[in-house]
């Protein structure tokens, strides 16, 4: 059965003969939980303000894109110019499942999955039929192609309108206890892709999944299963983010292509890979919020913030130090732990 | 053990590899010279399934490899150092020789920590314990090499392809590195196909020898025959010295 | 039956060689520079909306208006794209390529801002404003004209690399850049060349199409696939795979529409262009050398 054991510094779970080990030591753990504690305690200071709620739940959201796009781009060693395919795909699927079949947020997230992962599997030879430089590409092109697609459908997707009054997750009495509450629920999600991200990257998958990002060859001739690797790196993240499709949908109760699926939509997502810094799992979290409150801040100029914005996005990258972003400022480096390098153009 | 059949390899119409054979006995040294161009390499990379052979057959311990994928042809008991040092970069030595570890044969329930530990035993083995914190990248040549070998090391090969471990090596480092091989093999006792320039250092370690020049084989046999027989002479130094001797 | 092939046949024609305009300059700069001008969308909205700022708000006449946009558009990718973004952002590609997309971005929401598109840009460059016939397909003037610009203007860009000697220095550049550097090519001066050589064909096909394409602030990104599209499957970089690649994919465009409904020529295009990358994994001219 299960034996759960505790030694000095770490927690043993044994199951059958295979062993689980959780190294905990505390003082790795005190600045994450001040970090944690600070974004569960936002709400309390911005109750009254449901733009600003609205605003750090997206916030959430564009980090919770961003975390599984760091670990696809390390894994499988190509830059996805278009992880926003999947958000719509999850998106439209949720959507369309509730609107259409009647069930509730539980089923469709099964649906969801479903749907996500099989066209992920689909797309995933990809990897490794494409050069680095052609996939790409053809990531650039799939999300806009999808697109495409949804206007080509128009009665089943709705164009340009988009799909509107999906059942919510919850409802509470007041209005205002919702917006926490999908503000607490993104932040749970968005922590719980870091975790998971973090833990796979920490793990003997993630030190392969380095090697792979560093040399393909070199690490397939040490015996890393490349392809198996490389298929399970595209369709797993590509699930997750169609999982925070799903969220959207229940949560802001509309969705449409339009607001996710061009090329807007994608550089919010790299700026936040780009200034969030190299280290793209936390670093993600301090760039989503940066870029979410410029969004939000530049929308009070009126029409010309759609000018604004990409000029603030590209002063940004001008500015912050290069390479290391955001997340660089705050990081102590430790030259043990491993920063993958984003290599656009490879074989 | 290893068997090369009439393998051949083309790139565009230049043969790289014609039609060579040979095969390698368990627990033996096989040198492989040539002058340059001779298509030592590419033979090593039609080994380990980097390239596919146009032609011919390679067997290793029974099984066909020609066009297995390289971490197949690694999982049986293959293992291969480069020419010019390829570690992983931004990765520090010890995770590097982790990365084999974990891979190079099915381990079901090694943690990270268990597979830095059988690293560091790697990385002590070759005398790089004091790096094994350094980013691959921040090390010398000679430890990179040794990083090389402790790689390979570290998958349990049965046959090992060594590449020109010698170059770029002075004299002292070159016995240092000969020593780690030798004791190596005695430890760890695998078979070793090695391609090497550096003559004096190849005639005195291998049992055989086989010589490429042009993609084909010119030659093969024990090193006191090679470096009498004029074919191999005229090879490397050209026909006056052949004719000379 | 036969009328279909006849059409497919002749919007063959068309659609590739208007095509052919726009992935000519694309393909020039992956060839060249090896970088990929995520941001060549901004050349059809800067010609298009350029022209037209000229000719309403400082009232210059249709070619002032055009010859100024031109030296707009060469100023502007030498000064924003090259100097701003390629020289200095050239060993970091992710920032390189947002930026190029950023850039493209802003000028498209800058163009929809300024005139959009209940403002009625258009741009009078109908050469001959009449159709004609041939068996039973009609066409306009203008379509033939911009296909036979287009055909023009690769005919004189393949001459030039081929006869010329700047063009031989740029295909050497393209080819193998250490060796061209060592044999005295100039290839800072080339790399300039090359970024005002890519962007005279875009305008020319803006102009030309601008009359029966319509002119919409958005338009850059439909092209911009197209051109990227065509340069997967022609080839990175390669003049010949890019001629080959516009022809196909305006036959798949021309075939899907006819014999089939014209709504999934994008998504026939986009599963050939991967079924192609299957069998060839960098294309039909794989190579990333200029010709």
């Amino acid at each position: 059965m299960v034996t759960l054991e505790f030694r000095r510094d770490r927690v043993l779970l044994r199951w059958k003969d295979q062993k689980y080990e959780w190294v905990i030591e505390p003082r790795y753990w005190r600045n994450p939980a001040i970090g944690v504690g600070l974004l569960a305690s936002l709400p309390l200071f911005v109750s009254a303000y449901p733009n600003i709620l609205t605003m750090i739940t997206t916030a959430n959201l564009y980090a919770a894109i961003t975390i599984p796009l760091g670990l696809q781009i390390t894994g499988t060693a190509r830059v996805n110019f278009g992880p926003q395919l999947y958000l719509g795909i999850g998106g439209y699927t949720a959507a369309l499942m509730n609107l259409h079949l009647g069930t509730g947020p539980a089923v469709t997230l099964l649906g969801t999955i479903l749907v996500c992962g099989g066209i992920a599997l689909l797309l995933s030879p990809t990897t490794w039929i494409a050069k680095g430089l052609y996939f790409s590409l053809i990531s650039l092109i799939l999300p806009l192609t999808f697109l495409d697609i949804t206007f080509i459908y128009g009665d089943i997707f709705r164009g340009e309108v988009g799909l509107v009054g999906m059942s919510p997750l919850f409802s509470l009495p007041k209005v205002n206890w919702n917006y926490i509450a999908y503000f607490y629920l993104s932040l749970g999600l968005m922590l719980f892709y870091l975790l998971v991200c973090d833990k796979i990257g920490r793990s003997r998958f993630g030190v392969s999944m380095a090697a792979i990002n560093e040399n393909e060859d070199v690490a397939r001739m040490m015996g890393v299963p490349v392809d198996q690797y490389k298929v399970f790196f595209y369709v797993f993240p590509s699930i997750l983010t169609g999982i925070v499709g799903w969220f959207i949908v229940h949560t802001f109760r509309t969705f449409a292509g339009v607001t996710y699926l061009p090329l807007d939509f994608m550089t919010k997502i790299l700026i936040i890979v780009i200034v969030g810094g190299r280290a793209f799992l936390y670093g993600a979290i301090p760039g989503a919020y940066l870029i979410s409150a410029v969004e939000d801040s530049l929308r009070m100029f009126g029409p010309i913030n759609y000018v604004l914005f990409p000029l603030t996005l590209i002063a940004l990258i001008v500015i912050l130090p290069r390479g290391e972003g955001l997340w660089g400022l705050y990081h102590k480096r430790h030259h043990r732990d491993y920063y993958p390098v984003l290599h656009v153009r490879r074989d | 053990m290893l068997r090369v059949n009439l393998v051949s390899k083309h790139f565009g119409g230049l043969y790289a590899v014609n039609q060579v054979s040979f095969s390698v006995n368990e627990g033996e040294v096989i040198g492989l010279i040539g002058p340059n161009g001779a298509g030592k390499t590419t033979l090593l990379n039609l080994i380990c399934g980097v390239y596919k052979a146009d032609g011919g057959s390679i067997e290793f311990l029974g099984t066909d490899i020609t066009g297995l994928p390289s971490n197949r042809v690694c999982r049986l008991g293959i293992s291969r150092t480069y020419q010019i040092p390829q570690p992983f970069s931004a990765m520090t030595a010890l995770t590097g020789v982790a990365v084999s570890v974990i891979n190079g044969k099915r381990r079901p329930n090694m943690s990270l920590s268990d597979a830095a530990l059988e690293a560091s035993y790697y990385l002590e083995f070759v005398g790089l314990f004091a790096k094994r914190d350094t980013l691959a990248r921040d090390l010398t040549l000679y430890e990179l090499r040794m990083l090389e070998l402790a790689r390979a090391l570290a998958t349990t090969p049965k046959l090992l392809l060594i590449d020109e471990v010698m170059a770029g090596l002075n004299p002292a480092e070159a016995s240092r590195a000969l020593e780690m091989i030798w004791s190596a093999q005695e430890q760890f006792g695998f078979t070793i196909l090695w391609i090497e320039h550096v003559m004096k250092i190849i005639m005195s370690a291998a049992q055989r020898i086989v010589v490429l020049q042009y993609g084909r084989k010119i030659a093969e046999g024990p090193p006191g025959e090679i470096s009498s027989d004029p074919k191999i002479i005229e090879a490397y130094l050209g026909s006056r010295y052949a004719q000379g001797r | 039956m036969i009328e279909t092939l006849h059409s497919i046949l002749i919007y063959t024609f068309i659609w590739g060689s208007i095509y052919l305009l726009i992935s000519l300059g694309f393909s020039l700069i992956c060839g060249v520079l090896r970088i990929f001008h995520l941001g060549y969308g901004a050349t059809f909205v800067l010609a298009a909306y350029a022209v037209w700022t000229f000719m309403e708000e400082v009232n210059l006449g249709l070619i002032p208006s055009i010859l100024l946009m031109l030296l707009v558009q060469i100023a502007f990718s030498l000064a924003v794209f090259y100097r701003g973004v390629f020289q200095r952002y050239l060993d970091q590609e992710e920032i390189l390529l947002t930026l190029s997309i950023l850039i493209f971005v802003a000028l498209t929401h800058l163009a929809n801002f300024l005139f959009p598109v209940t403002a009625g840009v258009s741009i009078p460059t109908t050469i001959i404003d009449d159709t004609l016939v041939i068996g039973k397909v009609r066409i306009a003037y203008q379509m033939i004209l911009a296909a036979l610009a287009g055909i023009l203007v690769t005919a004189l860009y393949v001459l030039w690399f081929l006869k010329t000697r700047t063009g031989l220095v740029i295909r050497a550049i393209s080819q193998n850049l250490p060796a061209a550097l060592l044999m005295g090519a100039g290839v800072n001066r080339m790399y300039h060349l090359a970024m005002i050589l890519s962007v005279i064909p875009p305008t020319i096909c803006m102009m030309m199409i601008a009359p029966f394409w319509g002119v919409d602030p958005f338009m850059g990104s439909p092209l911009l696939m197209t051109a990227m599209l065509i340069a997967i499957l022609g080839g990175l970089g390669n003049l010949k795979g890019s001629i080959v690649a516009s022809y196909l994919i305006g036959f798949i465009h021309a075939s899907v529409s006819f014999l089939y409904v014209s709504r999934f020529m994008g998504l026939a295009a986009l599963v050939f262009t991967l079924g192609v990358m299957i069998y060839r994994r960098g294309g039909i001219f794989a190579g990333e050398t200029l010709w």
